[in-house]
C-alpha cells in the first residue's frame, strides 16, 4: 500500500510540474469558455449596453416627463437610457456638437419632438444606424405614451385613471421579461449538461491517454522490470491509474478556482451572467461520482493497452476500441437532451461506460429516482471490479514481453494465465 | 541456513518448457553463479524467485518461507532489460527506487547522496538521467539495486555494457557486500567473470539443470591432463610419446592433451631429456568456459 502511494507521489511530482501541463490546465478552460460560454456571453454583452439618447423637445411641455418615461434599468443595475432633454434653442445653438457625436457614436440617437406633436406631428430620429426598428420603435412607444398621459390630464381625466391605464400598459412588459426568463432557464440547464459532458468526454480520453502512454513509456525505457523488483504488477498498474487521476483531479481543481475568479469577476460587472452558470450542488456531487466512475472504467482498458504495446503505433491501434466506447455515449448523449426520457437512454444509462454521460444528462435536465442512479453506480462499480482484474492480468503478462503486437487469442491466454 | 531454496521448479508457455524442473540451494554469504547459454531459462528463473512470474510446478522458499511482498525489500535485483525514466533527476530518481524498497524519503536521499559520492556521480546529481552516459546510467541502476542494504542480491548479466574500469568498480563493490555477509546471485554467459567471483555454480541449459556444485569440485572433476609448452627447436618428438594424446602445435607454442593417469611431471623429464628449449611449461587446470563448451557446446543449447 505504501508502495502505490511511492508511485503516485512520483507521478504528481514528474506530471505536475511540466510545462504541458501548466499549457494545459490554462488553456483548456479558456477553450472550454470559448466554445460554451462565448456566445451567450458576447451575446449578453451586445445586448445589455447603456444607451445615450438626446431629446429635443420643441413643445417646450413635455420635458420635466421625459426622465421617468426612460427610467427604467437593465438587468446589472445600469440605468437603460443616458437620456439628455434640451429645448430648440439649445439644439440650434450645439446642432454641430450633436452630430459630431452621433457621427463618433457617443449617442445613438437624437430625437427631435415637434412643437406640433399635440396635433399629431412627426417625430424626426436620427442616428448613424436606423436599422435598428425594434429601438426606434421604443423610444417612439415611450414618447407617444407620454404624450398620451399629458393629453389625457390636459383633458381633465382623474390622474389615478391615467396612472390605471399606464399600469395596464406595464403588466404587458412585464409579460414579455416573464417569457425571456423561461428561455433563459431551458439555455442555463442545456449549458450546463454540456459542460459538464464535454468535460466528462475531454477528461475521461486525455487521462486514459495519460495512463496508456506512462505505462508504454515505462516499457520502452526498460524500467519495469526494475519496478517489479520492489512492488507486483497489480500495485504498479494501480499506481499509475490513482496517480494519473490524481494529476487530473489537481487539474480539476486549478480549474475550479480559476473558475470561481473568473465568474467573480463576470458576476461584479454583469450579475446576469450569474444566471447561466448557477450550479446545484447534487448535480456536482453526482459529476464527481460519475467523473470518477468513467475515468476508472476507461483508465483500466487504457493501462492494459499500454502494457501490451511495444510502440506508439501498437498503442494507438490497440487502443482504438477504447477510444469508440467513450465516443458512442457522447454521440448519443446529444439524443439525450432532446429526449431525457426515451426507452433506449434509460436502458443505456445502465450500461457501463455508458452510465456516466448518460446517467449524469438524465440527472441534470430530469432527475431520475434515486435508485436508479444508484443501482446504475452499483452496476458500474461491479464492472470496474471486473475490468480491473482482466486488466491488471494483461498487464502482468504485457509488461515483461516486448516485440509484436499481440493477437487476441493471445490476450485471452494471458487472462487465463495464472 | 539457506537463505534461498528453489526445488523442482519449472515454467511452462504452451508446449515450450522454459524452466524444467530446476532445483538449487544458495548458503547465507555465498556468490553463486546460475550460468548458461543465452536463452537457457535464467532469466525466467530468477523471474521466478522475484514472484514476478509463477512458477507452474515446484516450490520457491526465501529466508525460510514462501515468497512473501515484504521480502523485495530484503531483495535487491538488477533485471536484465534495465532502464530508468529518462526526465528524472538522478537524485530523485534514486530517493524514488529507494522508497519503493521501503526507505523513508529522507533515509533513500541521504544514501542515494553516499553512493552516487562512492561512483564519483556527486555532481550529476541535479542532472536529469537522460544526460548521463550509458555507462553512467548503469552505475546508477547499480545503485538502486544495493542502496536498501539487501541480505540477497540478484543480477543478470550486471557487467554487461561496462568497460573495463567500471566492471572492476562493480566486481570490488561485489566482493565487499559478500564480505559483509550478503548472499549474491550472479546469472551471466560471460563463464570467466563466473570463473573468478563464484564460488558455487548451477549451469542451465535449455531450461533443465545440467551441472551445479562448488566450482572447486566442478573443476576437479571436468580437469584434463593438459600442458602449454612454450619452446625454440624441434619438437615434434613429443607427438609420438607413448602418454601423449594428442597435440596441437602453432610452431613456437603448444598444447598437449596427456593420456589418464599421466603426471604432467613425465612430459617434463621427456622434455628436459631432449634438450629442448624451453621457455614456459604449465601444466593446465581446465577453464569454466571449456567445461561450458564441453557440455552445452555442439550448437544444440542455443535458440
Amino acid at each position: 500500500m505504501n508502495k502505490i502511494v511511492t508511485i503516485i507521489k512520483r507521478e504528481i511530482m514528474t506530471k505536475v510540474f511540466t510545462r504541458g501541463f501548466i499549457v494545459g490546465t490554462v488553456l483548456g478552460p479558456i477553450f472550454m469558455i470559448g466554445i460554451s460560454f462565448g456566445p451567450a456571453f458576447f451575446l449578453s454583452l451586445s445586448e445589455e449596453k447603456s444607451v445615450s439618447l438626446v431629446i429635443v423637445d420643441q413643445t417646450n411641455q413635455l420635458s420635466p416627463h421625459l426622465p421617468a418615461a426612460f427610467s427604467d434599468t437593465l438587468a446589472n443595475g445600469q440605468p437603460r437610457f443616458i437620456l439628455t432633454v434640451i429645448d430648440s434653442i439649445t439644439y440650434e445653438r450645439q446642432r454641430a456638437l450633436f452630430l459630431q457625436q452621433l457621427e463618433d457614436k457617443q449617442i445613438k440617437a437624437v430625437v427631435i419632438i415637434p412643437s406640433n406633436a399635440w396635433e399629431g406631428g412627426t417625430l424626426i430620429y436620427m442616428g448613424k444606424s436606423i436599422s435598428d426598428m425594434e429601438f426606434i420603435q421604443l423610444v417612439r412607444d415611450r414618447i407617444n405614451q407620454e404624450l398620451n398621459r399629458l393629453k389625457l390630464f390636459r383633458a381633465g381625466i382623474n390622474p389615478d385613471v391615467i396612472e390605471q391605464l399606464t399600469t395596464r400598459l406595464k403588466i404587458k412588459t412585464i409579460k414579455i421579461e416573464k417569457g425571456q426568463a423561461r428561455e433563459k432557464q431551458l439555455g442555463q440547464e442545456w449549458v450546463t449538461a454540456f459542460v459538464f459532458l464535454i468535460i466528462l468526454y475531454m477528461t475521461s480520453l486525455l487521462y486514459g491517454n495519460a495512463t496508456m502512454r506512462g505505462v508504454l513509456e515505462e516499457k520502452t525505457s526498460r524500467i519495469m522490470e526494475v519496478l517489479l523488483s520492489s512492488t507486483n504488477a497489480f500495485q504498479l498498474m494501480m499506481g499509475k491509474v490513482f496517480g494519473v487521476g490524481m494529476v487530473g483531479l489537481i487539474q480539476y481543481l486549478l480549474w475550479v478556482a480559476m473558475a470561481l475568479g473568473v465568474f467573480a469577476f463576470a458576476a461584479a460587472s454583469n450579475p446576469a451572467l450569474l444566471k447561466y452558470i448557477s450550479i446545484s450542488p447534487v448535480v456536482f456531487f453526482y459529476f464527481i461520482v460519475f467523473f470518477l466512475v468513467g475515468y476508472f472504467q476507461i483508465s483500466t482498458l487504457y493501462a492494459a493497452v499500454g502494457a501490451m504495446s511495444s510502440s506508439q503505433e501498437d498503442a494507438q491501434a490497440l487502443s482504438t476500441p477504447i477510444t469508440i466506447l467513450v465516443v458512442i455515449p457522447f454521440i448519443i448523449s446529444f439524443t439525450v437532451v432532446r429526449d431525457p426520457a426515451s426507452t433506449l437512454v434509460q436502458v443505456l444509462s445502465y450500461v457501463p461506460f455508458f452510465t456516466p454521460m448518460l446517467m449524469f444528462l438524465r440527472i441534470t435536465l430530469m432527475m431520475p429516482p434515486w435508485y436508479e442512479i444508484w443501482g446504475a453506480i452499483l452496476i458500474n462499480l461491479a464492472a470496474i471490479v471486473a475490468g480491473t482484474w482482466v486488466s491488471a492480468k494483461i498487464y502482468r503478462t504485457g509488461i515483461l514481453l516486448y516485440g509484436k503486437r499481440p493477437t487476441l487469442p493471445e490476450i485471452i491466454r494471458w487472462i487465463r494465465y495464472n | 541456513m539457506a537463505v534461498l531454496i528453489v526445488d523442482q521448479v519449472s515454467k511452462f508457455y504452451d508446449h515450450f518448457k522454459a524452466v524444467d524442473r530446476v532445483s538449487f540451494q544458495i548458503e547465507a554469504g555465498r556468490m553463486f553463479g546460475l550460468l548458461g547459454p543465452n536463452g537457457a531459462g535464467k532469466t525466467t528463473t530468477m523471474r521466478m524467485i522475484m514472484n514476478i512470474i509463477i512458477p507452474d510446478e515446484g516450490r520457491i522458499e526465501i529466508f525460510g518461507a514462501r515468497f512473501q511482498e515484504e521480502h523485495k525489500n530484503q531483495i535487491g535485483y538488477l533485471p536484465e532489460e534495465r532502464g530508468l525514466y529518462p526526465k528524472m533527476k538522478v537524485v530523485d530518481h534514486l530517493q524514488f527506487l529507494g522508497e519503493m524498497k521501503g526507505l523513508s524519503a529522507a533515509e533513500a536521499r541521504r544514501r542515494a547522496h553516499h553512493w552516487l559520492e562512492r561512483f564519483e556521480l556527486e555532481k550529476w546529481a541535479e542532472k536529469k538521467v537522460q544526460e548521463l552516459s550509458k555507462g553512467m546510467q548503469q552505475k546508477i541502476q547499480f545503485i538502486s539495486t544495493i542502496m536498501h542494504d539487501p541480505q540477497l542480491i540478484i543480477m543478470d548479466e550486471p557487467f554487461s555494457g561496462l568497460d573495463p574500469i567500471n566492471t572492476k568498480l562493480l566486481k570490488d563493490i561485489l566482493l565487499e557486500l559478500k564480505q559483509a555477509g550478503k548472499t549474491i546471485i550472479l546469472s551471466t554467459h560471460l563463464m570467466d567473470q563466473a570463473e573468478k567471483l563464484c564460488e558455487e555454480i548451477c549451469l542451465i541449459n535449455r531450461g533443465r539443470v545440467v551441472l551445479q556444485g562448488p566450482l572447486s569440485d566442478i573443476k576437479q572433476r571436468y580437469s584434463h591432463n593438459s600442458v602449454q609448452l612454450e619452446y625454440a627447436g624441434d619438437a615434434s618428438f613429443i607427438a609420438a610419446l607413448p602418454f601423449v594424446e594428442r597435440i596441437n602445435d602453432y610452431g613456437n607454442y603448444m598444447e598437449i592433451r596427456l593420456k589418464d593417469q599421466t603426471a604432467p611431471q613425465e612430459l617434463f623429464q621427456a622434455v628436459a631429456q631432449a634438450g629442448l628449449q624451453v621457455s614456459r611449461f604449465e601444466a593446465m587446470e581446465t577453464s569454466l568456459n571449456d567445461i561450458f563448451i564441453e557440455i552445452v557446446g555442439g550448437g544444440n543449447g542455443h535458440e
